[in-house]
């Protein structure tokens, strides 16, 4: 007689005979008709009726009976039975029942038995996920904590797993007091404890902060053995342990050294089992590469494709190749490359020519190697090998500009097997670049043009860039008629550079492009060391972090890697506390020049400074899309900057003497000398950083008075105006006497001097003093030309201008607003006009009003007004 | 590591056991999963799927899903090492691995799960502590056939055939051992895996060994066992012991219950192996292989005058003569296009054909002795040939079983019970090495 007849029986009336059997008497029958009723419900077969009705009845009307017998079921002689009822206790999930739970389960967390402790443990969780209030009020949490030092490292494993979780939802409490003894406790249960108990616990200990580099030491020591332990996830647990330690260890201690060693052959280890498993160690040690390539320099062999690996181990071990690659290895990493790329999936094949590239591109020795490679590859003649290669001799022209060029020969054979908008534009662009040295470009580009309209706006666009370079007729033709709006108002842009400025135009289009950088797709250094502290989680597989993909409902907190404590405070460190706080956090905003953005300033401003058309996956939703949040409240830009004053934690002997120092002692009424040392100016702010202000500056004192000598200079393209100075508290107690002396505009490439006296007699902030200062600028309103913000801000500026008037219709592009104004014919249009006083009475009277109330001001040289008449529209 | 739902399917997405430890989401998403998986396409990595905010983690053993969900960010390896140890349990409890036996022990399996998981966090996965909990017998699936019979011989003599235990054997619930019929057994087995890159030019470009040593037990009470390796048997490159032929290996990790206390004198592993099945030892080997590669390749490609495609493969073994290599198979790309295949083989027992969507030839070789060379003739009409469709042959890959030969040369050199089990006990040593991945370049 077997099990398997539950799973068969399917009659009508098949609930009734299982109530019945439910309620019989002989205890066989039922245990029977419960194995039933559980088949059932694996099936997926309603039977919620049967066993709902089973539940109110133990739950309704023998409701205290029922908890007498669990209680008395804790006192069971027999701890199974003592476990089986705690546990059976806490998977009833009604909130009402808890109160019955908490004396059984206070006893059962002091049991003897060890058994019965950990399911205890695990129950506090149980409960504390039904009613966590009360599980705080009980103290059940305490006797948890008193559990971590459990002789049982069963009971440990589950005390700490219990906490972990009960922790993640109260992220401020440090309900897991990790301090030296308890990280003790914990390191020992980790010896003896069962392999997924060690997990819990390396986990745990992984989100404790040694104090120094002795301890964290100490502790890698003690983990270092988990290493070799044949379930991988301890490894990798051991792994993130030591990972994030291995931050507070000394660079050049022995000891750091031996330890990477050690990491490196249980990684490899990883890499033995199935596909899947293969997979998520790969993802993971693709992060530990990023972070720490030595571990694996040596390994590169272990990452050489097999082939019989499935694709998506194919690609991620190609990944973690190209990280590897180096100098010493890069002859073995283009022999394998080779030959992945004559496989036979297509995938594969492409990204391993794009690896090619990108070893060319990292590993400059190996640039001529990686051509040669590619040209063969070409000489293949398969398609889509050709192609991919043209793609990446594109990106290598580009980071070693006029080298390799005698290959453009070869490359322009192939120009008709070109289907493929990437390799088509990738061909226009070295075309387009090496114009000079190409005989026949212009006839190229112009087989190129006749399948314009086929093409995709990728292409398009980088058509555009370098046709207009060497023909400039040919661009009228696709501008009039193209039907992307972007692509058009692309086209407009140039073509008034090109009618109005050539040499202007010139300069934009062959302005220098930026390097190709050396590692594409890196992930963020901030982002990269949070997902080492998730290494082997869910995490690490996505390569997100976790707030991306877990349910807000347990607060996660960010977790960061420890931050190496050193005696001497050298690093700039942030004010704290103080109204300024909030201002002085360094404020990162991406310095990834937004291309389309600086097109948009166009009409703000004269074009001078528009870079190439360069990176390929500029798209307008990066400007449309988010940001607009970050704007609101943020138009400055914090940014600290050391001062060239000597570090002085402790006031310094005058003999040595810094302009800090003198302006102490001064305050202090020892001057020794007058007209001491001054420093020379310093640059405090560098253009970059200020959207175009200069700062340099420094302290000086004449006559007995404090100043802070400082020159502005504007190397924006706009006027600044509006200059103020405000000091944060700061451990001197230095303040302005005077307001800024600047009250005129300052003037692009203008530059102005100012002396403004200081005093000490501001509020001394009680802090262990600053060795650098920290300035930033502000903007009141409007951007500077070239910010990253400046586009986003104009379309917020701009978006309202509908409600003007509601005569005027406006079709605004993303760099071009344009004002209709329709009528039935020519008569009633001017008529129309009339009445509402003309066209520029239009532009001055509600157009410029708009605009110079929300501070933008029209450039209006860059305005024009057609009157064109076409079927019956006015464009005005 | 919180696991909220456990659940097996089978192929067809039959519910087969369905357990909820948190109550985080219902039981529907074991439907949301089986679309999931089956509308995976080869090149998406099925490791992790997620649905809304759950997880979805699964391995394949025996045909079926095992199938873990969680909303927390878990750890993915903990659960796929634990899914994988979950489906050793049922093996070792049900004695095999399939629709059949999990629906005879669907009991005894939730029975289980109570025990190794509890509110998704995992307990214990020893057989030996389980077996405490664990009140339900085992059903075995296996029918009552005459050949178990065959192991008796006449008049309950020990036969000839006794020396070789059925490739059954091995599986059987651990379970049934408590009956005082069922015979105490031991198995080892050395499990090695081969990868090697050669290249075109017949340099050997890679070749690694990841092995490992199982043990097998279906002893009721075995309170001791000492597995003896080759005594010149090294972990790590700098630790050559003495000189000659060492037997070495880069790394090694070994399962918890092993005492390591006379491996680094004696090289012997004791353990008091708990039933059913685990990896005692795992090792690992790159690059340095004490012998030459099993399998050499002499290619030649060429294009004959009439256009077609010409490849003149010789295949060499280099086992030493006393081994035999077992289903060898070749798979040889060629250029896209090629349209038949015609062919002349060494040896009648071999064949080939010719895949078209794969466009690749598998060349079959039944048994291929040590020492021994075979030879194969293939002529391809590959309509457009040009030279440049010569650099689309290649690379061949072999796969293979090598029993009785390890690749590292680990040996058992002694496998000893303690205290002397009382009754008839058997202990059975086995080696195989399979082809991982065998890659010669043309």
């Amino acid at each position: 007689m077997t099990d398997s007849k539950y799973f068969t029986t399917n009659k009508k009336g098949e609930i009734f005979e299982l109530k019945a059997e439910l309620n019989n008497e002989k205890k066989e029958k039922r245990k029977e008709a419960v194995k039933k009723v559980i088949a059932a419900m694996t099936v997926g077969k309603d039977v919620r009726y049967t066993s709902r009705l089973d539940f109110e009845c133990y739950l309704g009307s023998f409701h205290p009976s029922i908890f007498y017998f669990f209680s008395q079921d804790c006192e069971d002689p027999n701890p199974l039975i003592r476990a089986l009822a705690v546990r059976t206790m806490g998977c009833i999930r009604v909130d009402k029942i808890t109160e019955y739970l908490c004396e059984p389960l206070r006893k059962c967390l002091k049991d003897e038995d060890p058994y019965v402790r950990k399911t205890a443990a695990v129950c506090v969780a149980k409960l504390h996920d039904i009613n966590a209030q009360m599980v705080e009020d009980q103290g059940f949490l305490d006797s948890l904590r008193d559990l971590i030092a459990d002789s049982n490292p069963m009971v440990v494993a589950n005390a700490v797993a219990a906490l972990s979780e009960i922790s993640e939802s109260h992220p401020n409490s440090n309900l897991l007091d990790l301090n030296p003894q308890n990280i003790n406790k914990l390191l020992t249960a980790l010896n003896e404890c069962t392999e997924w108990g060690q997990i819990f616990i390396l986990d745990c200990l992984s989100n404790y902060n040694p104090k120094d580099d002795r301890e964290a030491q100490s502790i890698c020591e003690r983990v270092t053995p988990r290493l070799s332990h044949a379930n991988s996830a301890v490894v990798l647990s051991a792994v993130k342990v030591l990972m994030k330690f291995l931050e507070l260890l000394p660079k050049d201690s022995d000891y750091y050294n031996t330890l990477l060693k050690k990491l490196s052959p249980p990684l490899v280890t990883l890499l033995s089992g199935e596909p899947e498993v293969q997979y998520v160690a790969l993802r993971n040690i693709n992060l530990i590469v990023q972070k720490r390539p030595e571990i694996l320099k040596q390994e590169i062999k272990v990452f050489f494709v097999k082939y019989n690996d499935p694709i998506y181990v194919k690609l991620e071990k190609l990944d973690i190749m190209i990280r590897l690659a180096s100098q010493a290895n890069i002859a073995q990493v283009l022999a394998e490359l080779k030959e992945y790329a004559t496989e036979v999936d297509v995938d594969f094949v492409r990204k391993a020519v794009r690896a090619i590239g990108r070893c060319a591109i990292k590993v400059e020795q190996s640039a001529e190697r990686c051509v040669s490679t590619l040209l063969d590859l070409i000489q293949t003649k398969v398609n889509y090998v050709v192609q991919e290669a043209i793609v990446v001799i594109r990106d290598i022209f580009r980071k070693y500009p006029n080298k390799y060029e005698s290959i453009i020969a070869t490359l322009c054979e192939n120009l008709d097997s070109l289907d493929e908008p990437d390799a088509r534009g990738a061909m226009i662009w070295i075309v387009g670049e090496y114009a000079e040295r190409i005989d026949n470009a212009d006839e190229l580009l112009e087989s190129f043009l006749e399948g314009f309209h086929d093409e995709s706006t990728q292409v398009s666009w980088l058509k555009r860039t370098d046709v207009q370079v060497l023909v400039n007729s040919f661009f009228s033709f696709p501008h009039q008629d193209s039907d992307n709006p972007d692509l058009r108002d692309r086209g407009y842009i140039y073509w008034r550079l090109l009618s109005t400025d050539p040499v202007t135009a010139k300069e934009v289009v062959l302005s220098e492009k930026p390097l190709i950088s050396e590692e594409t797709d890196l992930i963020e250094p901030t982002l990269l060391d949070e997902l080492i502290c998730h290494i082997g989680s869910l995490a690490s597989v996505y390569h997100k972090p976790p707030s991306a993909f877990v349910e807000g409902s347990h607060g996660i907190h960010r977790k960061h890697l420890p931050v190496q404590h050193s005696s001497i405070d050298t690093g700039e460190s942030p004010v704290s506390g103080g109204p300024a706080a909030a201002m002085d956090q360094p404020h990162v905003i991406p310095s990834q020049g937004d291309l389309l953005g600086d097109l948009l300033n166009l009409d703000l401003g004269p074009p001078v400074n528009v870079p190439q058309v360069s990176s390929m996956q500029m798209g307008a939703v990066d400007l449309l899309g988010g940001g607009l949040d970050s704007l609101v409240g943020q138009n400055f830009i914090p940014s600290s900057v050391p001062s060239t004053f000597a570090p002085s934690p402790t006031p310094a002997p005058p003999a040595v003497s810094s302009g800090l120092n003198d302006l102490f002692e001064l305050s202090t009424g020892m001057a020794i000398a007058t007209g001491g040392f001054v420093a020379p100016k310093a640059v405090w702010l560098p253009a970059v950083k200020a959207k175009g202000l200069e700062i340099s500056g420094t302290f000086s004192r004449r006559q007995g008075h404090m100043y802070m000598d400082m020159s502005f200079t504007n190397k924006a393209l706009q006027h600044m105006n509006d200059f103020a100075v405000q000091f944060n508290k700061n451990s001197f107690g230095v303040i302005p006497t005077s307001p800024l002396p600047i009250h005129t505009p300052l003037m692009p490439n203008q530059s102005i001097e100012v002396s403004l006296p200081v005093n000490t007699i501001g509020p001394v902030m009680k802090m262990d003093p600053l060795n650098n200062l920290q300035v930033q600028d502000s903007f009141k309103c409007g951007l500077p030309q070239g910010s990253v913000l400046g586009p986003k801000s104009f379309i917020l500026y701009l978006n309202d201008i509908f409600a003007v008037s509601n005569i005027l219709k406006f079709i605004m592009f993303a760099d071009d607003t344009n004002v209709f104004f329709s009528g039935n014919n020519m008569d009633e249009i001017i008529k129309d006009l009339v009445n509402v006083k003309g066209l520029h009475i239009i532009y001055s009277s509600l157009i410029l009003p708009y605009l110079s109330c929300s501070e933008i001001w029209g450039n209006a040289s860059k305005t024009n007004i057609d009157k064109l008449v076409k079927l019956e529209k006015n464009n005005l | 590591m919180m696991i909220s739902q456990l659940f097996i399917l089978s192929s067809k997405g039959d519910h087969l056991i369905y357990k909820d430890y948190r109550g985080e989401a219902g039981s529907d998403v074991i439907d949301v999963f089986y679309e999931k998986v089956t509308a995976l396409t080869g090149d998406q990595p099925p490791v992790v799927m997620s649905h809304k905010d759950l997880h979805f983690v699964h391995i394949r053993q025996g045909g079926l899903y095992w199938v873990a969900t969680t909303t927390a960010d878990s750890s993915p390896f903990s659960i796929i090492e634990f899914l994988n140890r979950l489906s050793g349990l049922v093996k070792d409890y049900c004695g095999s691995l399939s629709e059949k036996a999990i629906q005879m022990n669907f009991a005894l399996i939730y029975e289980l799960l109570d025990e190794v998981l509890d509110y998704g966090y995992v307990q214990m996965t020893s057989s030996d502590v389980l077996k405490n909990f664990i009140q339900s017998e085992a059903v075995s699936s296996k029918p009552f056939s005459l050949f178990d019979l065959s192991n008796v011989g006449l008049f309950g003599a020990e036969t000839q055939q006794n020396k070789v235990a059925p490739s059954s054997a091995a599986t059987r619930p651990i379970q049934s051992s408590r009956d005082p019929g069922g015979k105490s057994e031991i198995f080892v087995d050395v499990i090695e895996k081969m990868s090697v890159v050669i290249g075109s030019n017949g340099v050997l470009m890679k070749a690694d060994i990841e092995g490992e040593v199982r043990v097998k037990c279906y002893m009721p009470s075995c309170s001791e066992m000492r597995i003896g390796l080759n005594e010149e048997f090294s972990v790590g490159k700098s630790q050559l012991r003495g000189y000659g032929a060492a037997v070495r290996v880069d790394e090694c990790s070994f399962h918890q219950s092993v005492q390591l206390d006379e491996f680094h004198s004696h090289r012997i592993l004791r353990l008091c192996p708990s039933q059913g099945e685990h990896a005692v030892m795992q090792y690992r080997l790159s690059d340095e292989l004490p012998s030459a590669p099993p399998f050499r390749l002499f290619p030649s490609v060429e294009r004959d005058s009439a256009g077609r495609l010409l490849m003149y493969l010789k295949l060499r073994c280099d086992l030493p003569p006393k081994s035999t290599a077992i289903n060898l198979s070749a798979s040889i790309p060629v250029p896209r296009g090629a349209v038949s295949l015609s062919q002349e083989l060494s040896s009648p027992d071999q064949s080939a054909e010719l895949q078209l969507q794969n466009r690749t030839v598998f060349w079959k070789i039944p048994r291929f002795c040590g020492g021994t060379q075979l030879s194969a003739l293939f002529k391809l009409d590959v309509p457009g040939l040009s030279s440049a469709s010569l650099l689309e042959v290649g690379p061949v890959g072999l796969s293979f079983e090598l029993p009785k030969w390890t690749g590292t040369g680990l040996q058992i050199r002694f496998l000893r019970l303690s205290p002397v089990h009382p009754g008839p006990s058997q202990r059975w040593v086995r080696y195989v090495t399979h082809s991982d991945s065998y890659i010669i370049r043309i």
